[in-house]
């Protein structure tokens, strides 16, 4: 548990960290809160030459109404999301996802942008963002740009932003007022990484008609997986015991999950069918 | 015997003492400790391959480094150190060595190659980077099977195969009774390979006294005379320039049992450099290279009369023993406990096994609670249900009918092990009843299936080893393990008492249980005791505090001190006031004729005729002091014993389970303290649910540890643990001091067994038998499908 020597780089403004992050490229890594990031470097497995703290960067912590959506800054911390009536109110799926992500300490330093830009296979965020349909903001001196999930993540551990650049902003669209989401997953234990999980919104009406359904996928593939195809299959149609069996099986046949010492892809393909029928099913109850 | 039937302070469950320091983050731990300046630091480079010839070590880019000491490799340790050997004399047994660093061969992911010296542990971290070993690598075997196959490699040429130990036991015409049943049951369990995980990794601090010349070696040891003794032994030096420490210690669970190469080297380093020399060991050091346990294969076979009674047992028994030989356990101690107690509560006559360990390229196997119990108790446990559903009898039932029964106590089982006393067959009842197990059968629909999830109940009867003697670690060839422990009490001047125990608290709480045992025998006040332990240079020598023997050995070694302190107190006053010694009586920190409390003197005052500080002699003949020794070898073993009843629900969607209910009755005779007692039951329990459900090393078949982190190695969290609903039963040993029985070890023995039960009884409905743990989601649901079709 002793990292590699490092430089500490403790930046107060977002210009001088996108100067920073100019001038030391790949050699440098952004320190939110660390609470991937620390881990590896303790076990090695990740030696950067720099880190680049947003700590003292308090103008990145923010949860503000930007256009139709929620912004939220690359300092603001998992337990801000947790405890924020805006986010309740606006966008529950996220909410209702918080409790999965990490435990309550971690939650406390751990930040969402960090958590997304680490783009771990099995963390509950970025496929809470894909299902969000979100826009990730990567600044660099040579200005910003606007990226989608599925543009932004590239595979395991992977995501597409440029040496230079970092992940400033992700901006949340609101949920339509008559949305209802639903955050499920399975692991070997109650508390601690999932091996499948899944997050849905969708709008039903009073006659159980779908509509602007979104399906996210986590641990069955290297990313996060947005279930379109699935989606496709739910819009506009009525929301019954057979259509769900239907979709959840179309949706999970194709599916090609990875193995691993807790599960092997077989498991992760049938789970990932159950919970759909469970996420599906809850939203008809409701 | 030994019954004692005045105690005042036992039985009361009076708060740790330690919480004050340790719930408040202040306990000092070995990495806690001051360093003195020009210190050390140690890291290790680790073989990356399971099989391997060492090449060539070229150590010229580490040493270097600046802050870079020195890198030494096996060779220089060659003569300086000698390697472990655990002379384990018991037939079928065959010694292999291990050097504490390797010389030409490595045997498994994580094994030392080359210690690095340096200036502060972050430069000895960069350095293990630097060292460049060149390998080449051999075939590796990792699993039993493979170890036994007749093309596998060859790991110790010495021993021309990869077997280490092979014991067969029957008793007299055990054919002709097994030939004679009717029913013969089969079944075969595997257990996955675990380890204990306790909070704090290992450690070490060695601090060298230029002045007299003598090495302290503050280390994280359940053991600390036996380290000393083994530092002694392999480094050739005289005992008495060795003091062993420990200061407070997180957690033990018998992997800090075993002597490990890196106590060995930091004091020979410390003499070498004459300097202080520090290790810290990181949670993937731990989970490489400590004592792993289980990795058993149990091939059992059960015949049974029509009346479901059991007639004779079959038992085949493979264990993994892992690359070498742990000091000083070997793999010897799982294999042999397992053989050995799988009769467990049953009146089993005709029984007889066959064990077969291996070496393989894996983490050597010792110690960890349960040791043996929760492997062989989840073969017979299992069993039991079979039998139920082969006969249609209720297991429950099947238990009852082949329980020792209460007029058959002082019992000897068919290897030779005495039961002193049990509460079987009332343990059983009483689970059954606060479980209301009958009912929930009664209720139980053939399917199991209920609100969408199958549901079941599961029963694990056990009996727990516990303070074991020298004629139980001699009966299974352990000749470095004593058995006895011993205490010195002293009455200081002020009349306050100080108790010097030769055990090793590892948060157990023996600060505070020690002391309400000596207080209670001494008639002083709870707070006026003062324990001492962990420390070679203080305490008398000793065993330890592993395999549920802290209580017994040392509680009992402290009853028989405190009782000699008392008579030479009471031979004092008996003089002083003319009155018969055995007339009076110790109490409230005063001396007094039974019956006139008034008439008495405090401890105090006889303390200070005892350390001449007044003007009243001692009794002629009597030495000055007030002041006792005792070395107490309890009997080969003492029995505890217990029942788990456990409710599980699998949810058939993803092959989760979730516990519902948890009942528990335990009878660890004679209790000290129940809270803390309970503690024990909560923290085993809590730890076999997790062997059960979900903790298990992974090697590949090549030797690579997949997962050793804890991210990867699952450990089951507080909201794993459902709450337990327990109930006491106190049945007083009539063999050791005190009555106690051991306790540490029961809810890990219980819970596996209860908790697979229960699993198997959710999914019987399917037709499904449960024989492997752990029980993860991903297996049981591949099980539900084949169940399927």
């Amino acid at each position: 548990m002793k990292p590699a020597p490092f430089k500490l780089c403790m930046p107060e403004e977002e210009q001088e960290i996108l100067a920073l992050l100019q001038s030391y490229g790949r050699d440098a890594r952004i320190l939110a809160g660390g609470q991937s990031l620390v881990p590896l470097m303790n076990m090695r497995i990740m030696q950067p030459q720099v880190l680049i703290s947003l700590n003292r960067c308090t103008s990145l912590s923010y949860i503000n109404a930007q256009g139709n959506g929620i912004a939220v800054g690359a300092r603001t911390r998992q337990a801000e999301i947790e405890e924020s009536e805006q986010i309740a109110s606006r966008l529950s799926l996220l909410s209702k996802a918080m409790p999965y992500v990490g435990v309550r300490s971690s939650r406390n330093f751990g930040t969402v942008c960090g958590s997304l830009a680490h783009a771990d296979p099995l963390a509950e965020l970025p496929s809470v963002a894909a299902a969000l349909d979100a826009r990730f903001q990567l600044a660099s001196v040579r200005g910003t740009r606007e990226v989608s999930a599925d543009e932004f993540y590239i595979g395991a551990l992977t995501n597409c932003l440029e040496p230079d650049e970092m992940l400033r902003q992700v901006l949340f669209p609101a949920l339509p007022p008559n949305s209802k989401s639903v955050f499920v997953e399975v692991s070997t234990r109650t508390h601690g990484f999932a091996v499948v999980g899944l997050a849905m919104c969708a709008s039903i009406d009073s006659s159980a008609i779908c509509r602007d359904v979104r399906l996210a996928a986590m641990g069955v593939s290297e990313t996060t997986l947005r279930l379109r195809s699935a989606e496709a299959m739910l819009e506009g149609n009525t929301l019954s015991a057979e259509l769900i069996d239907e979709v959840s099986r179309a949706a999970t046949e194709t599916m090609n999950p990875p193995h691993d010492i807790h599960a092997d892809g077989n498991y992760r393909k049938r789970v990932a069918c159950t919970l759909i029928k469970r996420a599906l099913s809850e939203v008809v109850q409701r | 015997m030994n019954a004692i039937d005045d105690w005042t302070l036992v039985g009361e469950s009076i708060l740790r003492r330690e919480d004050a320091y340790l719930l408040r983050g202040q306990g000092k731990f070995v990495d806690d400790l001051p360093v003195p300046q020009n210190t050390v630091h140690l890291g290790f480079v680790c073989s990356p391959f399971a099989h391997a010839n060492i090449t060539g070590i070229d150590i010229s880019r580490a040493v270097a480094l600046p802050g870079v000491i020195d890198v030494l490799t096996g060779n220089d340790f060659v003569g300086d150190i000698l390697p472990f050997k655990p002379d384990i004399k018991i037939e079928g047994y065959r010694e292999i060595s291990r050097p504490v660093v390797a010389t030409d061969t490595v045997r498994f992911v994580g094994e030392y190659v080359a210690v690095v010296l340096a200036e502060t542990p972050y430069i000895a971290q960069d350095a293990i980077e630097l060292v460049d070993v060149e390998y080449d690598p051999l075939p590796a075997v990792a699993r039993i099977e493979d170890a036994l196959d007749r093309e596998a490699p060859v790991i110790f040429e010495s021993l021309g195969d990869n077997v280490i130990f092979k014991s067969h036991f029957e008793t007299e015409g055990f054919a002709d009774h097994f030939a004679s049943v009717e029913h013969v049951l089969e079944g075969e369990f595997h257990l996955g390979r675990v380890t204990g995980v306790p909070i704090e990794p290992r450690g070490c601090l060695g601090v060298i006294d230029p002045v007299a010349d003598s090495y302290t070696l503050w280390t994280t040891t359940q053991v600390p005379h036996v380290v000393r003794t083994a530092i002694a032994d392999h480094l050739r030096l005289p005992e008495s320039i060795i003091r062993v420490v420990t200061p407070a210690v997180g957690g033990g669970f018998g992997v800090k049992s075993h002597i490990y190469p890196d106590e060995l080297i930091v004091v020979a380093l410390m003499r070498r450099y004459r300097r202080a020399v520090k290790w810290i060991q990181d949670r993937r050091e731990e989970l490489l290279s400590d004592a792993h346990a289980r990795e058993h294969i149990h091939r059992i076979k059960v015949a049974v009369d029509a009346e479901a009674v059991i007639q004779a047992v079959e038992l085949k028994l493979q264990t993994n023993g892992g690359a070498y030989a742990n000091y000083p356990f070997s793999c010897t101690l799982e294999a042999t406990g397992a053989a050995r107690m799988l009769p467990g509560p049953y009146r089993i006559r005709n029984y007889k096994y066959d064990v077969v360990s291996v070496v393989t390229n894996t983490a050597p196997t010792g110690a960890y609670r349960g040791t043996g119990q929760p492997s062989c108790f989840l073969a017979i446990e299992s069993m039991m249900d079979r039998i139920g559903r082969e006969l249609n009898i209720d297991p429950a039932d099947v238990r009852l009918r082949n329980l020792v029964q209460p007029e058959e106590f002082p019992y000897v089982n068919a290897v030779g092990v005495r039961y002193d006393t049990g509460s079987y067959k009332e343990s059983l009842e009483k689970a059954l009843e606060i479980s209301g197990y009958r009912e929930y059968k009664n209720r139980q629909p053939k399917d199991r299936l209920i609100d969408g999830k199958y549901r079941g109940i599961g029963i694990c009867n056990y009996t727990e080893v516990s303070g074991t003697g020298a004629p139980g670690w001699r009966v299974r060839g352990f000749a470095k393990m004593p058995g006895f422990d011993s205490s010195r009490v002293v009455i200081e001047p002020d009349g306050r008492v100080a108790v010097y125990l030769s055990q090793a608290d590892a948060g157990q709480g023996h600060y505070t249980t020690f002391a309400q045992v000596a207080a209670d025998r001494l008639g002083v006040a709870w707070s006026d005791v003062t324990v001492i332990e962990g420390d070679t240079s203080k305490t008398p020598f000793g065993t330890g505090t592993f395999a549920s023997r802290g209580s017994v050995v040392g509680g009992g070694s402290i009853i028989r001190c405190c009782e000699k302190v008392s008579a030479k107190v009471k031979r004092i006053v008996g003089e002083m006031l003319e009155i018969d010694p055995s007339d009076l009586v110790l109490s409230d920190g005063r001396v007094y004729p039974l019956g006139t409390p008034d008439k008495g003197l405090t401890l105090k005052q006889v303390a200070e005729t005892a350390y001449s500080m007044n003007d009243i002699a001692m009794p002629e003949g009597e030495e000055h002091g007030l002041e006792a020794t005792d070395y107490y070898d309890p009997p080969m073993v003492t029995m505890a014993n217990g029942t788990h009843v456990v409710q599980a629900a699998v949810d058939p969607g993803d092959g989760t389970v979730e516990i519902e209910r948890y009942f528990i009755v335990h009878d660890c005779g004679r209790v000290i303290n129940p809270m803390i007692v309970r503690g024990q039951i909560h923290g085993a329990t809590a730890q076999g649910i997790g062997e059960a459900l979900m903790e298990e090393i992974v090697y590949d078949e090549d030797g690579q540890l997949l997962n050793a982190n804890l991210l990867d190695y699952v450990l089951p969290l507080v909201l794993d643990i459902p709450d337990m609903e327990i109930a006491h039963i106190e049945t007083p040993s009539i063999d050791t001091v005190g009555g106690i029985k051991g306790t540490a070890e029961g809810g890990l023995t219980g819970a596996v067994p209860a908790v697979a039960n229960a699993v198997c009884d959710a999914l019987s409905g399917l037709g499904i038998n449960i024989s492997r743990v752990p029980l993860r989601p991903s297996f049981i649901l591949a099980q539900i499908d084949k169940a399927a079709g």
